[in-house]
């Protein structure tokens, strides 16, 4: 098992097709099931294919900076500019090149970035430092065949070590006049060249940067419509309220996909009749968006046995009574056991005592020091008092 | 009492043999042969078991494993300085050499379920497997993952074997932050004084009476129950003075029966060694020659804790003498103390009411280079040239411990020391410089 790499199992039957409607949606709806054409990034994908391909055309080289949150699709428009740029060079109507993706997430150490690209570039395979000369020689030096290179790295970020070198060789590359090299960088923060990167390292990263904005309410409608391209599966006000509310939070269209992909298995679920499936409605979408976005902590506050809530509300007790955040163990253990009394319960041991507290800890609802220090061991709340004397309260 | 111990699945002879060799832990023997239950059934993944030191928790395990023949491996975490050693113990007692040779150099807890897992489908277990950690509190100091995966290793090696961690602190101690598969625990008591004596009263020495060396425990106890119930500490004196307690009678002066007059002669001697071979003062092998030789008294000989005189320079001295009146004694006071005309000062305003609590409660304070040196100039008589040698002597007092240099910011710039010596030990250094440092003492003031 000295050479063993970890892979995917692989698929012993066929993918099953589609039964009904619903399920049709929910494949449309998958994450995986990029589309052809994004919608509502037109903009930013003329902005991109002009770039890249003026740059081609011209045989130099530059950088581009993309940012946006997490699921506003900069991946997927980057591809699909590639996409279509490859196309229009089978076409002639571009010189011909060649595209590599490196990703800052799939490497163990930063400067594997060098042996990813060479391995890319010619199939060599080589250690980081080999691989940086190498990369070095044959940017410096005008390479045999004319051929634009076009590189995406993603998750920039990770690429951060102390020197900057592996940034700072990234962004040089291009600049060089042989190099004919486009970098097309993607992370998640629009300010990341100014908190991270020394100066050197951000002039060469330049000032061509193009932000990805959050989706707005319409544009999630319309994604996850342009998606289900005219199947009947959604109510038109389920899906609406399904793009407000991810609108409202975060703008996330894949986040925008789960919920929906969520909501047809409730619909289904709740369909007594399988031959006869409904629309989604409301309900479901409210059950789906509930499950997705209420705090686990409450529900965990919950389901609590009584010694547990007592505790809890014991924590808040002696909050209150101290004026602060925090409390050793032995002073909750005190109000606990007055608490006990008062509740008419048997008091708790000690151990017992301990033993609840370490399991509020363990499920983050306390956040507790190293349990050696036994009962002098600091006890803070990790949600609100709101929150707990909510969920104490409601029953 | 004997024959206590049954359980269906082992010999009823080992049992007999087993329960022989466990006074007064029948209880807990019993209760863990029930957890055990017969070989081949699965028993409780983890067991922990706690209880003070010399309780009979390994000796009950190891009788128990040693007895039924089941297989074990004991580890002694403290022994176990690197995870790998444990891991190769627990594989070699197991499965052989081979098992745990085949571990890579420095293995990681999945190369050990690996390994495990490989060796326990060669060889399935056909009865439970056991493993001991001795001295479990070590646990918490290794690495984070390791304790929460021996706590389920049944679940991870998918093997019949349990974890029986032994340790003296409870089990409210060790719980990781975030949480673990919870052991069962199990308390083994401290023995009572009946229970300590039934089991000293075994180790008889064969030339004499059973009785009569039971009388003998019985009067150890009585000296020795109240500040010690340490089994161990109880079995070695009791063989240490037992020559000095036969003595009258192998010289005929008393018969085996008088009780009173052993008493007597034996009560003296046990009350010295309190003082003197429980505190390691002497140590054992003194003890035996000093009762050997009649006419040395025993506990004249001077202990370990009586060699605190240390030979110093003379300016050394002088220099100690100065830290420790520089650490018990209140900066303010020092005009009044080592000033020659330090003008009129006020008693109410020199002894405050409010400081009523000694400085020698408290533990010495930090003070500074300067205040020592100026402390130091005032109680020597003649006039000493601050040389290189008076400050590498200061220096060379913090290398033996009888000062200690508190924040470590700067070695140059203004040190800052504290004096760590005792006052016995100051008070026989300055009467070897006829320097009486009691008058200068601010805490003793009030007494003259």
């Amino acid at each position: 098992p000295r050479n063993a790499m970890p892979s995917i199992p692989s698929r012993a039957l066929p993918a099953r097709q589609p039964a009904n409607v619903l399920e049709e949606a929910r494949t449309r709806l998958h994450v995986s099931s990029v589309p052809e054409s994004l919608p509502c990034r037109e903009q930013e994908f003329q902005d991109i294919y002009s770039f890249v391909e003026s740059k081609i055309i011209d045989g130099t080289g530059g950088c581009m900076y993309i940012s946006g949150v997490p699921g506003t699709g900069k991946t997927a428009t980057v591809h699909e500019v590639m996409r279509c740029l490859q196309h229009a060079a089978d076409m002639d109507e571009v010189p011909p090149f060649c595209f590599i993706e490196i990703n800052g997430m799939k490497m163990t150490d930063p400067h594997q970035a060098y042996v990813q690209i060479l391995q890319k570039l010619t199939g060599q395979k080589a250690t980081a430092d080999h691989a940086a000369a190498l990369l070095e020689k044959r940017f410096s030096n005008p390479a045999p065949r004319k051929e634009t290179r076009v590189r995406l790295v993603d998750g920039l970020d990770l690429l951060w070590t102390r020197k900057q070198n592996v940034m700072y060789n990234l962004f040089d590359w291009p600049t060089r006049r042989h190099a004919r090299l486009v970098v097309l960088t993607i992370a998640n923060t629009m300010d990341l060249p100014e908190r991270i990167m020394i100066n050197r390292v951000a002039s060469r990263l330049g000032l061509t940067r193009m932000s990805f904005q959050p989706y707005g309410f319409k544009q999630l409608q319309q994604i996850i419509t342009s998606r289900l391209n005219r199947l009947k599966a959604f109510e038109e006000d389920a899906l609406q309220l399904v793009s407000r509310k991810v609108a409202a939070l975060s703008g996330d269209a894949r986040r925008c996909l789960d919920i929906c992909r969520r909501a047809t298995e409730i619909c289904e679920l709740s369909a007594s009749d399988p031959s006869a499936l409904g629309l989604v409605g409301m309900s479901h979408v409210m059950e789906a968006l509930n499950e997705m976005f209420s705090s686990a902590y409450i529900s965990a506050i919950k389901c609590a046995s009584t010694q547990e809530q007592l505790f809890l509300r014991a924590v808040i007790a002696e909050f209150r009574r101290l004026g602060l955040e925090e409390a050793t163990f032995q002073q909750v253990f005190v109000q606990h056991q007055a608490l006990c009394r008062v509740e008419g319960l048997p008091p708790v041991s000690m151990s017992e005592g301990l033993s609840l507290c370490q399991r509020l800890g363990a499920c983050r609802l306390l956040l507790l020091e190293s349990s050696r220090l036994g009962i002098l061991q600091r006890v803070r709340l990790n949600v609100s008092q709101d929150d707990v004397l909510f969920a104490l309260k409601a029953d | 009492m004997t024959g206590s111990l049954q359980h269906l699945g082992y010999d009823e002879e080992k049992l007999q043999r087993a329960s022989q060799q466990l006074p007064c832990r029948e209880v807990q023997a019993g209760m863990l042969l029930s957890l055990m239950g017969q070989p081949q059934q699965y028993c409780y993944p983890s067991v922990f078991i706690y209880g003070h030191g010399a309780s009979g928790k390994s000796h009950v395990l190891n009788v128990l494993m040693k007895e039924l023949e089941l297989p074990h491996a004991t580890v002694s975490c403290v022994e176990c300085v690197s995870v790998s050693l444990l891991f190769e113990q627990v594989l070699l007692s197991f499965f052989g050499c081979d098992a745990a040779s085949s571990l890579p150099r420095t293995p990681s807890l999945s190369d050990f379920v690996r390994v495990y897992r490989q060796q326990s489908s060669q060889s399935p277990a056909k009865q439970t497997r056991y493993i001991i950690m001795e001295k479990a509190e070590l646990l918490r100091d290794a690495e984070a993952n390791l304790l929460p995966a021996l706590l389920r290793l049944q679940e991870l090696v998918e093997d019949n074997v349990t974890v029986i961690l032994l340790s003296e602190i409870v089990w409210d101690q060790f719980r990781p932050n975030t949480g673990c598969f919870e052991p069962l625990l199990l308390h083994f008591p401290d023995y009572s004084k009946g229970e300590l004596q039934q089991i000293l009263s075994h180790d008889a020495h064969p030339s004499y009476s059973a009785e009569f060396y039971s009388s003998y425990i019985n009067i150890l106890l009585g000296v020795f129950y109240s500040v010690c119930r340490d089994l161990r500490e109880l079995r070695h004196l009791a063989a240490l003075n037992f020559s000095k307690f036969c003595e009258p009678v192998t010289t005929g002066k008393v018969k085996e029966t008088e009780t009173h007059k052993l008493w007597k002669n034996i009560e003296p001697h046990l009350k010295k060694a309190m003082q003197t071979v429980y505190l390691r003062e002497v140590s054992s092998l003194q003890w035996e020659q000093m009762q050997q030789m009649e006419e040395t008294e025993t506990g004249a000989m001077r202990g370990l804790s009586a060699h605190t005189h240390v030979e110093l320079p003379y300016y050394s001295k002088f220099l100690l003498i100065a830290a420790y009146l520089a650490s018990y004694n209140p900066a303010r006071t020092d005009k009044r103390f080592f000033l020659k005309h330090h003008g009129k000062i006020r008693k109410t305003n020199f002894l405050k009411k409010n400081e009523k609590t000694s400085n020698h409660l408290l533990g010495p304070k930090p003070f500074s280079l300067d205040r020592m040196l100026a402390i130091f100039y005032s109680v020597v008589d003649s006039r000493v040239a601050p040389t290189a040698s008076i400050f590498s002597q200061i220096s060379s007092l913090v290398t033996l411990q009888l000062l200690a240099q508190v924040s470590h910011d700067d070695q140059l710039d203004g040190p800052k020391y504290k004096c760590a010596v005792s006052l016995d030990f100051i008070r026989a250094i300055s009467k070897t410089v006829n320097f009486d440092i009691v008058r200068y003492l601010y805490d003793f003031l009030l007494q003259f």
